[in-house]
């Protein structure tokens, strides 16, 4: 298993209960799984907690290692994209700073991007189409590009691991369908394991074979798409507060 | 009011030396929102300093002492945001304040007139040649712990979490840019004084902002300008015969001011 948790509590500073509760998941190398379930209900808590960002209780597992001991080097190898983060529009950083940025935890201490850095930030680049807004200030592009840019920014990393948070957020129609399309090429070309969260039923990919329904910070849905977007648990997950 | 040649040249060299040192360290501040912070320090560095004054102990030590206790007590606090930070960072500077005033009022009477005056409105006449070896090990020492560093600092000042998203370790970096900005404050204490610092370390990178989108260029051009206001604030302040750390305060507002009035970045209908 990938990535595997056992009893996990996900606590927030400051915060007297745990927001994640007692959740058991395994994930294993090249699943694809989409997140779902209604706001607040712990989706953004889990992907941050699998990546050791969020101080937690119980096991948490990646590539075989404790995250709570191992965390920036195992996010060396994961990338993970913030639920619609956008920067203010004098923020002094350029698309390809951004972009470039995420391989620096890679790169090690003491050492500068070479060569290679900057090309697999430009090939990341290129495949998200953002090439063009290379060298704009990142807090000048529209909500979508920057998502792209994001995007792009992981792609750098070449890393293992996807998490991608409602990453068609700000997207067009066709935008979706294209980094739709894109984010499945990538998952097989690159045999990554990706764990998306979204909230609309359309946007769950042909090639995902689970859908994990989290509610009140409890995992309530483990299920194949078909099964889970027809069940009763689903439904009723949405159906109060 | 004339002074000895060798008394101003300590004076360029020591304001320059101070003004690099504050608006590098500046960079980080007004990038990461740390200016209460760093008021705070200021402030607290000052109160150390009029300890030292009031107990005859070197001020300069006491004024770290402080400085780098209060980033070691506000650092967490600002780091996790449990306590809204600035209401903890106002309950500190009143008492860094009140301290200070309540220190330099039991200092002996003759230490007061000369040095205390120093530590508040920062001196012409009080540079020693040990004070410009600590601010030239301090540039230095900021240099090199930068350029080593550059990757890490440059991403933690876009976005920490973006930075600890990449593999980035932030919180030692974060402690390292808090206890650089304490020495920075206690080392050019005594030259431009304890009120005034804080001009020095924001008002340079605020002009640079007016000038570039680039991180590199605002790095590399905020020392500048933090060099410039200096040595014309102590142009004007041998000219005017004002003292010298609200001379060079002054002059860093006027090119903030004029960085403004020129700033591509605000021309009508301009884009870049
Ligand atoms: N920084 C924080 N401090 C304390 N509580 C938090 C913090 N961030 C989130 N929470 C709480 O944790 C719970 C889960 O939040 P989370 O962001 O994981 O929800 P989500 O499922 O991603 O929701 P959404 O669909 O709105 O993105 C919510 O009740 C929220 O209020
Ligand atoms: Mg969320």
């Amino acid at each position: 298993m990938l990535i595997r948790l056992e009893n996990v509590h996900t606590f927030y500073d400051g915060e007297k209960n745990s927001t994640l509760k007692d959740i058991t998941l395994s994930i294993a190398a090249g699943e694809m799984v989409c997140v779902m379930g209604p706001n607040g209900a712990g989706k953004s808590t889990l992907l941050e907690t699998i990546n050791g960002m969020l101080p937690s209780t119980g096991r948490v597992e990646v590539f075989g290692r404790d995250v709570r001991r191992h965390g920036p080097e195992i996010r060396k190898d994961i990338g993970y994209m913030l639920q619609a983060k956008t920067f203010p529009e004098d923020t002094p950083y350029l698309v390809k700073d951004v972009v470039l940025m995420g391989r620096f935890g890679k790169i090690g201490m003491l050492r500068r991007p070479g060569m290679e850095d900057w090309n697999a930030a430009s090939e990341a680049a290129r495949f998200m189409e953002v090439d063009h807004l290379w060298e704009r200030p990142i807090g000048k592009l529209s909500g979508g590009q920057t998502q792209r840019v994001l995007l792009a920014r992981l792609l750098a990393k070449r890393p293992r691991i996807l998490l991608l948070d409602e990453p068609y957020s700000n997207l067009d129609c066709r935008s979706v369908e294209d980094v739709s399309k894109k984010i499945c090429i990538l998952h097989k070309r690159n045999e990554l394991t990706t764990i998306m969260v979204i909230h609309d039923t359309a946007h769950v990919p042909d090639i995902c074979e689970r859908i994990l329904l989290l509610k009140d910070g409890r995992l309530i849905g483990d299920a194949h798409p078909d099964e889970m977007l027809s069940s009763r648990t689903f439904r009723d997950a949405f159906a109060e507060a | 009011m004339m002074l000895p040649p060798s008394i101003v040249m300590n004076t360029i060299i020591g304001a320059s030396l101070a003004a690099v040192v504050c608006s590098m360290i500046g960079v980080f501040i007004v990038r990461m929102n740390l200016s209460s912070m760093g008021f705070c320090m200021s402030h607290a560095a000052f109160a150390g300093a009029a300890l030292g004054l009031a107990i005859s102990r070197d001020p300069f030590a006491l004024a770290l002492g402080m400085a780098t206790a209060v980033a070691l007590i506000l650092g967490p606090v600002a780091d996790k945001a449990r306590l809204q930070a600035d209401v903890v960072l106002g309950t500190m500077f009143s008492l860094t304040m009140a301290l200070a005033l309540l220190f330099l009022s039991i200092a002996p009477g003759s230490v007061v007139s000369s040095t205390a005056l120093s530590v508040l409105w920062g001196s012409v006449l009080g540079i020693t040649t040990a004070d410009l070896i600590r601010l030239l090990v301090l540039m230095l020492t900021l240099l090199l712990v930068i350029s080593l560093f550059y990757k890490e600092f440059f991403a933690i000042m876009l976005d920490r979490k973006l930075a600890e998203e990449s593999g980035i370790n932030t919180k030692p970096f974060y402690y390292a840019i808090l206890f650089l900005c304490g020495v920075s404050v206690s080392v050019s204490l005594k030259l431009i004084g304890g009120l005034l610092i804080f001009a020095l370390m924001v008002n340079p990178v605020s002009a640079a902002y007016q000038f570039s989108h680039d991180m590199r260029w605002i790095m590399l051009i905020s020392p500048l300008i933090g060099l410039a206001s200096s040595i014309s604030g102590i142009a004007a302040s041998l000219y005017l015969d004002i003292p010298v750390g609200s001379s060079i305060a002054i002059m860093s507002v006027a090119i903030f001011l004029i960085s403004v009035a020129l700033s591509p970045k605000r021309r009508h209908g301009q884009k870049c």
